[in-house]
């Protein structure tokens, strides 16, 4: 499977087909067995998962997962925003002080400055602990968490799944907010047909491990719901239902 | 009886350092240490024999704090690389450190009769050699606490607290657990054997065996810190936690002004944290039943 760079993949599939399975071999958290992941030339399949994150991004599915509850907004911001730095954010006692205070004033004006730029109340909130937002805004702050340090890819684990309509809908117009506004990479499953068909510029199909589906958007729009439900449930495609890939590079 | 406080006061403060160092592991890093046990003895014995040697004190103050964060690396390496269960790991380090404590000192107990020069040379406050321990040991926890609020606040102590916190999402953010996780218990046991030391120097005597529960008094010395301050932010906490060490040694001083017998003393902390335990008030990861750690 190839991506062209900026591409926003959606990926959908029954219980068991490997779409969390997929996610988590590129974000290094499962290892290869065989064959190779490349992002933009790299090759990541060497690399254990913390040292990956310098490029990717990732919101889980379970909004108590994707951040530090003990921690306030603040320095859960600024754990994401040094994602790309890790050589000092792991380094050792003196480095770590020479680094100096963090988050301090000018990183709370700049992430006050973002999340108000997005329209999120929780500019006003920075120094609560995450553990007292609700799990929409977890979600939401664990979202522009996954984006900050422009990575060069996101993944998103069925992050609006444990999320009621509204904080859905809401989280789910910020994710195409920051894509479209970062042209990041992102591959997004989910078990919303709502959201595969509306979301995206290219949508896949998994069963047991494998593609048998993949859209562009013209094509996308071609599908019918109650037939790509029916797919769906039945997981069984024939070769000819599936296109050839159209992108070029990684992941 | 003024002699009795201010002698549980500079108790509370020798003993500072475990309370801080218990704090860092179980509370910062999520990390049930044992290894504690073994390093408090470890640094206790280096500092007797640096300085019966003839060693100036903060130089063996310093060795001790090293050997100490060796232990806790030691115990972190087992644990990160060799997969070995956290308690297990502490446990496995703790025997080893026994004979090594015991080679190190060449016997089991090192007298050490002369008080420091550094200490003799502080103003008295009027209360004659208590005072000046008093002022020495209230001047290097205090200081202790400056460095560790400052370390904690810095994007290395952010990374700490985050792999406690939520491992999956420090790692997701590009931390790594393994080199973290075992500078963190190198850290927290070099205050661990930086309070036996001074404890050794302050009671005149290094035991081989003086390290035996140390765990659990440092548990019970942030238990009672945090309930009497609680504390909102990481450098209250760290003030809470060596308040909770003078206030644990008061409590001791009175159980014996009381009449309880020294050599019970350690079945009655037991006790307490049992009693904290059972009534739920305590919630330590991997060691309350109820609660498993976070992979």
């Amino acid at each position: 499977m190839r991506c062209s760079p900026g591409q926003f993949v959606v990926v959908i599939g029954s219980n068991g087909s490997g779409k969390s399975t997929l996610l988590n071999l590129v974000a290094g958290t499962l290892r290869l067995g065989a064959g190779r992941i490349h992002l933009g030339g790299r090759p990541l399949h060497h690399l254990k998962d913390h040292q990956r994150a310098r490029w990717i991004g990732r919101v889980m599915q379970n909004p108590l997962e994707g951040t530090c509850p003990e921690l306030t907004v603040a320095e859960n911001l600024r754990l994401a925003e040094r994602r790309n730095r890790p050589t000092l954010l792991a380094g050792g006692f003196l480095l770590g002080a020479l680094g100096g205070i963090h988050p301090n004033g000018a990183d709370r004006r700049r992430y006050r400055e973002l999340l108000g730029d997005l329209g999120l109340p929780l500019a006003d909130r920075l120094d609560e602990p995450v553990g007292q937002l609700s799990g929409g805004q977890r979600q939401t702050l664990s979202l522009v968490m996954a984006t900050l340090g422009s990575p060069n890819l996101l993944l998103l684990d069925e992050h609006t799944a444990a999320l009621d309509p509204r904080a859905e809908a809401t989280v789910m117009a910020l994710t195409d907010r920051l894509i479209r506004q970062f042209g990041t990479t992102t591959l997004m499953v989910t078990h919303s047909l709502e959201q595969a068909l509306g979301h995206g510029d290219r949508l896949v199909m998994l069963h047991e491990g494998r593609l048998i589906g993949d859209w562009n958007a013209a094509e996308r729009e071609q599908l019918d719901p109650p037939a790509l439900r029916a797919m769906y449930g039945a997981a069984i495609v024939s070769s000819q239902s599936s296109s050839a890939p159209d992108g070029s590079s990684a992941p | 009886m003024l002699s009795l406080w201010l002698g549980a006061y500079d108790q509370g403060l020798a003993y500072a350092g475990l309370a801080l160092g218990t704090y860092l592991t179980l509370r910062v890093l999520n990390f049930p240490d044992l290894t504690v046990d073994g390093s408090f003895a470890l640094g206790g014995g280096t500092a007797a024999v640096m300085i019966s040697k003839g060693v100036p004190v903060p130089a063996a103050l310093a060795l001790a704090m090293v050997f100490g964060g060796l232990a806790g690396f030691v115990t972190g390496v087992i644990h990160t690389r060799l997969g070995v269960n956290d308690l297990f790991a502490g446990i496995l380090t703790t025997t080893g450190l026994y004979s090594i404590t015991l080679r190190l000192m060449g016997r089991s107990n090192i007298p050490l009769p002369q008080t420091p020069a550094g200490i003799l040379a502080l103003p008295d406050l009027g209360l004659g050699l208590d005072g000046q321990w008093a002022v020495g040991l209230s001047l290097v926890v205090l200081g202790l606490i400056l460095l560790i609020s400052l370390l904690l606040a810095t994007d290395f102590g952010l990374a700490l607290r985050a792999l406690g916190n939520n491992p999956t999402m420090a790692r997701a953010n590009g931390i790594n657990q393994r080199r973290g996780l075992t500078r963190g218990i190198a850290a927290a046991n070099a205050l661990v054997a930086l309070a036996g030391a001074l404890v050794a120097t302050y009671q005149g005597f290094a035991d081989v065996t003086m390290g035996i529960g140390s765990l659990i008094l440092g548990l019970g010395m942030v238990i009672i810190g945090e309930s009497v301050l609680r504390p909102r932010s990481v450098p209250w906490a760290l003030l809470a936690v060596a308040v909770g060490a003078v206030l644990f040694r008061t409590m001791i001083a009175i159980a014996l002004q009381l009449g309880l017998e020294p050599v019970d003393l350690k079945l009655a902390t037991a006790l307490l944290l049992l009693i904290a335990f059972a009534f739920g008030r305590l919630r330590i990861p991997g060691l309350s039943a109820d609660q498993g750690r976070q992979a």
